[in-house]
């Protein structure tokens, strides 16, 4: 018989701990939630029971661990490490994963997910951001075994050519799903702005909630929003809506309807350049025309000012000619007058008569009408009706007859 | 406005707005009108050139899926 083992009780928890890490981590125990608790946002802890049974699975995990909300009497799946807390001696399960079970479950979660994201504005209309008209390059995100890869690629091709589809395959269900797509995300985010894709491109087949699981994952439905590249998301039939869809900037029905949304039917575009090209055309024309006629215009109202400035030159001319009628007779006759008049003091007649004109010699040529202040000897010079002579004068006085010439 | 040649189909589209809409202004003038619409028939040529490219290649991205915490 050996001695007995005594240990602390740290030791001793910390062995049993060491034994229970014995049990496999990747077992799920299916149970009812009861008793959630949340302190200060972030220790999540709750019960997991079997119904009817007397068996209780005390439960402890951090909220950001948690990507679908659950609620008590929500039967879920949890995963995790079995321990004894050392501080309150009592047994418990550190969840890593837990995730709802059923319809009616999955219905309930999917339900307080979208309340949660849509108060916080994930949904808002206002953050969206507009699909470039003409992508040269998509980011496509699908499986590459789902309908839904053939279908938007074909519709594609049908409307637009020239694009350049970097296509990621993720699976779209099952446990891979949530962390292929994210990676998937994080790759075009990881991209230098230059070489990223114009528009990201994530779609699947329809299906029911739990197919649609990983398109109403919080981390999902997050990295949609947080996306650096706009993204289409076009989920399954007309009428299937996952988290993503309103996360998405744009939100397809279908994946058909997420190549139709994403690029542009060609024919649309070229009847649109066509239709540009002719308003143009229309447009010019019109203006060719416009400046025409101004040009008529101003031409016809050139000619026309022309026009009625000659019409005003004839008229003054008339005018002028009547004028000169009326005028010349009595000019002509006040000529006449005039020349007579000149006639009767020409003093070539006088002197015709026996008359002469007698001027100083000394240069200024003075006609003499006075004897007086001429002096004998002084030289004049007399004109006749024919000739002239010059002479001396010989004797001045006032008194008529007394000067004499020599 | 740039003469040259344009760098993608957006760009060419965008250009052809900007010039279309130059024609909706009350009176264009004619000798401007005349480049814009020549500028316009070419941008529209080159579009249409685009479009009639059918094929859109497909490359497969391998993303790489590195762990996760």
């Amino acid at each position: 018989m050996s001695e007995p083992v005594i240990l602390t009780v740290t030791d001793y928890l910390a062995l049993v701990n060491k034994a229970l890490a014995a049990v496999p981590r990747d077992l799920l125990v299916e149970g009812e939630v009861s008793d959630l608790r949340v302190s200060h946002g972030k220790w999540v802890s709750f019960d997991v029971k079997d119904e009817g049974a007397q068996a209780v699975l005390k439960c402890f995990m951090t909220a950001w661990q948690m990507h679908t909300p659950i609620e008590d009497g929500m039967r879920v799946r949890v995963s995790g490490r079995p321990t004894v807390s050392a501080r309150f001696g009592k047994f418990q399960l550190n969840v890593d994963a837990v995730e709802p079970v059923g319809e009616g479950a999955l219905k309930r979660a999917y339900e307080l997910l979208k309340a949660k994201l849509r108060d916080e504005g994930v949904f808002d209309a206002g953050r969206k951001r507009p699909i470039p008209r003409f992508p040269e390059r998509i980011g496509l995100i699908t499986s590459r075994d789902a309908a839904a890869y053939g279908d938007f690629l074909r519709v594609l091709g049908n409307r637009w050519g020239g694009v350049r589809v970097d296509f990621t395959h993720v699976h779209v269900q099952g446990r891979e799903a949530v962390p292929e797509i994210l990676e998937a995300f994080a790759h075009f985010n990881r991209l230098p702005e230059d070489d990223r894709p114009d528009v990201l491109v994530l779609v699947r087949g329809g299906g029911g909630l739990e197919d649609l699981h990983a398109f109403n994952d919080e981390q999902v439905v997050r990295a949609v929003f947080q996306a650096r590249i706009p993204v289409i998301v076009g989920v399954g039939h007309e009428r299937d809506e996952s988290l993503c869809d309103f996360a998405a900037d744009m939100r397809a029905s279908t994946p058909s309807n997420a190549a139709e949304r994403a690029v542009p039917n060609r024919r649309e575009v070229q009847a649109e350049l066509e239709a540009s090209a002719e308003f143009m055309a229309a447009r010019l024309r019109q203006a060719l025309a416009e400046k025409r006629h101004r040009t008529e215009t101003a031409a016809r109202g050139m000619a026309h000012a022309l026009r009625h400035r000659r019409d005003d030159v004839a008229r003054v001319l008339a005018l002028l000619h009547e004028r000169v009628g009326a005028w010349l007779p009595p000019l002509r006759e006040r000529l006449a007058g005039m020349e007579r008049l000149l006639k009767n003091v020409d003093p070539a007649r006088v002197l015709a008569r026996g008359y002469a004109i007698v001027r100083t010699a000394d240069g200024t040529s003075a006609v003499l009408s006075s004897a007086t202040g001429l002096v004998p000897g002084q030289a004049v010079s007399v004109q006749l009706a024919r000739g002239s002579f010059d002479a001396r004068v010989e004797r001045a006085g006032t008194r008529r007859g007394q000067q004499s010439l020599v | 406005m740039s003469a040259s040649k344009p760098k993608s189909f957006a760009k060419a589209f965008e250009e052809l707005e900007t010039v279309a809409q130059w024609f909706e202004q009350g009176d264009p003038d004619v000798d401007e009108g005349l480049k814009k619409f020549e500028r316009g028939l070419e941008l529209a040529a080159f579009c249409k050139a685009k479009l009639a490219e059918v094929e859109n290649k497909v490359k497969d991205i391998e993303a790489k899926f590195y762990e996760r915490p």
